[in-house]
């Protein structure tokens, strides 16, 4: 008979095969099962578990090296063993001696540059070390989860619709999706669908989040290249649209918008009508600035092969959302999202999709035309209060899929009796990470925020 | 770029912004304690062109050394606690401290104990709170101004 753990490493193995995406590796909280997430190739969902042995389970970043990241987080916060995973640096464990959690670098003239937690600015904390050699960044070591709050912990236990708060204020740039992404998951576990208009009004939601997003990572470019005209024009335009998400939802970033199995949310044919309307100008304007920075040569210069992230490494890490497809990875969760409103949706990429600092740059731009598309389309009757309905088997297990503004985001749910036993959330920007330590080596210590801004990830719901 | 810039001239004249303390700056050290990015992101547009807030000499500067206001958005957690203590210990006298958002006042706190430490208070004196979840640039705008009369 094979080991319980050879015929897991199979099973890996086959669903790598048959093209199946990994979203997530969990511990649950008794420590007795590991749980990995797999996506097929028509976007339903899967979870893989294997029993915890003596506090260990065989590692599988031999064969999905995305999970990297995700076993070490299982490492420091359940104390499980990843047997082959070595060496299993800490990840969030922030007491760990500097020579465990980093890459060890030497050579002649190699010296470290430590930044953070705190940064110079209005920026999130993190702390990044850099080993560098002159000017050129030879490796660097993120050190995140400052702002560890044990969202995931303090889930456990309340009700499903109290679950939601743990979720949706993780994280104020990715709210919706998150929230989108534990709805899901909860319907599934009470055996409820979506009704149409449940889907229209939160694909609305989400569109709404990726523009203010979007429009300001554009800006966020703008500065990291200290373009102070293509900046300012673009954060003009994202205090556009959080006035316009006030006026629908009374929340600047739609916070309490989502809900667990309904929608309260009633707009009438004139607030439609006006939010359609106040869409095109932005669409418009937007189009204008954009115009101005593409016919800006020193700007576009500045952008070129920088910060390259090669299709290889974007498959290899896991790299998901804008950053994949600005790789040449055309994948988008919005493809097949039968819980949400996008019926006959294709990614979008540049016609030159290199995985450079302009490629993602150029990338935002597309995906933002197409948001306002979808927007227009969508807006086009009054929206009324919907709910969801019990159609299908409950689950113990679910897990929800959104793609979000910065990519895929999972949200587990395991729950017994209508409680949250276990919450899982692994966002886009989880999964982008490593990818960005990734493309900044090789590139100058001056570039990195240039680089960092290119894929804009948050912290916040990273750290949870 | 110029065409950039005219749509932008109009915008800060269409606020209501109260009329601050003539004259005066503030130097302002942001230091995120734990928060969700929302405070960030409303802070960040406080120098967008709606609101330009450099115009009444408010500026966020790149280190506690030269700073007279602390600003600290977010719930302190048990990881940023030491590095907010030490933000604070770099600043030179007179400083004052900004609590800005829920979180950072101790409201609806989420998290485990823990990890968790509380208010920005629990950790260092706060002279100014600023509530809202998160607040508005407009209301982090009026109450920035209460300091510029202080360090006038």
């Amino acid at each position: 008979m094979t080991p319980p753990g050879d015929a897991y490493l199979d099973r890996i193995a086959t669903a790598v095969a048959d093209g199946e995406q990994f979203a997530g590796l969990y511990a649950t909280s008794d420590r007795q099962m590991v749980r990995t997430v797999w996506i097929a190739a028509d976007g339903t969902p899967r979870p893989e578990s294997i029993a915890v042995v003596d506090g260990s389970v065989p590692s599988i970043v031999g064969l999905v090296p995305a999970a990297g990241w995700d076993e070490r987080e299982a490492h420091d916060s359940y104390r499980i063993e990843f047997d082959g995973h070595q060496p299993l640096r800490p990840l969030i464990d922030h007491d760990a001696p500097l020579e465990r959690w980093t890459v060890p670098i030497r050579g002649q003239g190699t010296y470290q540059v430590a930044v953070g937690p705190i940064h110079a600015g209005v920026i999130e904390s993190g702390h990044f070390r850099f080993h560098v050699v002159g000017d050129r960044i030879l490796h660097v070591d993120a050190q995140l989860f400052y702002k560890h709050r044990g969202l995931e912990k303090a889930a456990e236990g309340s009700s499903l619709p109290d679950g939601m708060a743990f979720v949706s204020r993780a994280c104020a740039g990715c709210s919706v999706a998150n929230a989108l992404a534990y709805a899901h998951a909860c319907e599934q576990v009470s055996g409820q669908r979506p009704t149409d208009e449940l889907r229209r009004v939160r694909t609305i939601l989400a569109e709404l989040e990726r523009v203010w997003n979007h429009l300001n990572d554009i800006a966020a470019v703008c500065a990291g290249v200290g373009l102070a005209a293509g900046n300012t024009t673009f954060a003009a335009l994202t205090e556009r649209a959080r006035r316009l998400n006030a006026t629908l939802t009374e929340h600047r970033f739609l916070f309490g918008a989502v809900h667990f199995g309904h929608s309260p949310l009633e707009w009438t044919s004139d607030t439609v009508q006006a939010t359609a309307t106040e869409l095109a100008a932005l669409c418009s304007a937007a189009t204008r600035g954009w115009r101005e920075l593409a016919f800006n040569t020193s700007f576009q210069d500045r952008l070129l092969d920088i910060g390259v992230l090669d299709p290889a490494d974007a498959s290899r890490l896991g790299v998901v959302g804008p950053a994949a497809r600005a790789a040449g990875l055309a994948d988008d969760v919005r493809t097949h999202a039968d819980r949400l409103c996008y019926g006959g949706f294709l990614p979008v990429s540049p016609d030159r999709a290199t995985g450079d600092v302009r490629s993602r740059f150029e990338q935002r731009g597309l995906e933002l035309w197409q948001s306002f598309t979808i927007l227009d389309q969508l807006l086009d009757r009054p929206v009324l209060p919907s709910r969801a309905t019990g159609e299908t088997d409950p689950q113990p297990i679910a897990v929800g899929i959104v793609e979000s503004p910065r990519g895929r985001t999972t949200c587990a749910v395991e729950a017994v009796d209508g409680r949250v036993s276990r919450l899982h959330l692994r966002t886009g920007s989880y999964a982008n990470w490593p990818a960005v330590t990734a493309a900044a080596a090789g590139n100058l210590l001056p570039d990195f925020p240039l680089i960092n801004k290119s894929f804009e990830l948050c912290y916040a719901c990273v750290d949870r | 770029m110029i065409t950039l810039l005219r749509d932008l001239r109009h915008l800060r004249h269409r606020l209501n912004l109260s009329r601050p303390h003539p004259g005066g700056s503030l130097a302002i050290r942001h230091c995120d304690a734990g928060s969700c990015n929302g405070c960030e992101h409303e802070l960040t547009l406080t120098a967008s062109p709606y609101y330009d807030l450099q115009r009444y000499g408010l500026n966020i500067v790149a280190s506690p050394r030269h700073a007279d206001v602390l600003l600290v958005t977010g719930a302190v957690t048990s990881r940023m606690h030491e590095a907010l203590r030490t933000a604070y210990h770099a600043m030179p006298e007179p400083r004052r401290v900004a609590a800005v958002g829920e979180c950072a006042l101790g409201q609806d706190l989420l998290g485990t104990p823990a990890e968790i430490i509380g208010a920005v208070d629990t950790v260092i004196p706060v002279d100014l709170r600023i509530p809202g979840c998160p607040p508005t640039p407009e209301v982090i705008a009026e109450a920035l101004f209460g300091l510029l009369a202080w360090r006038a």
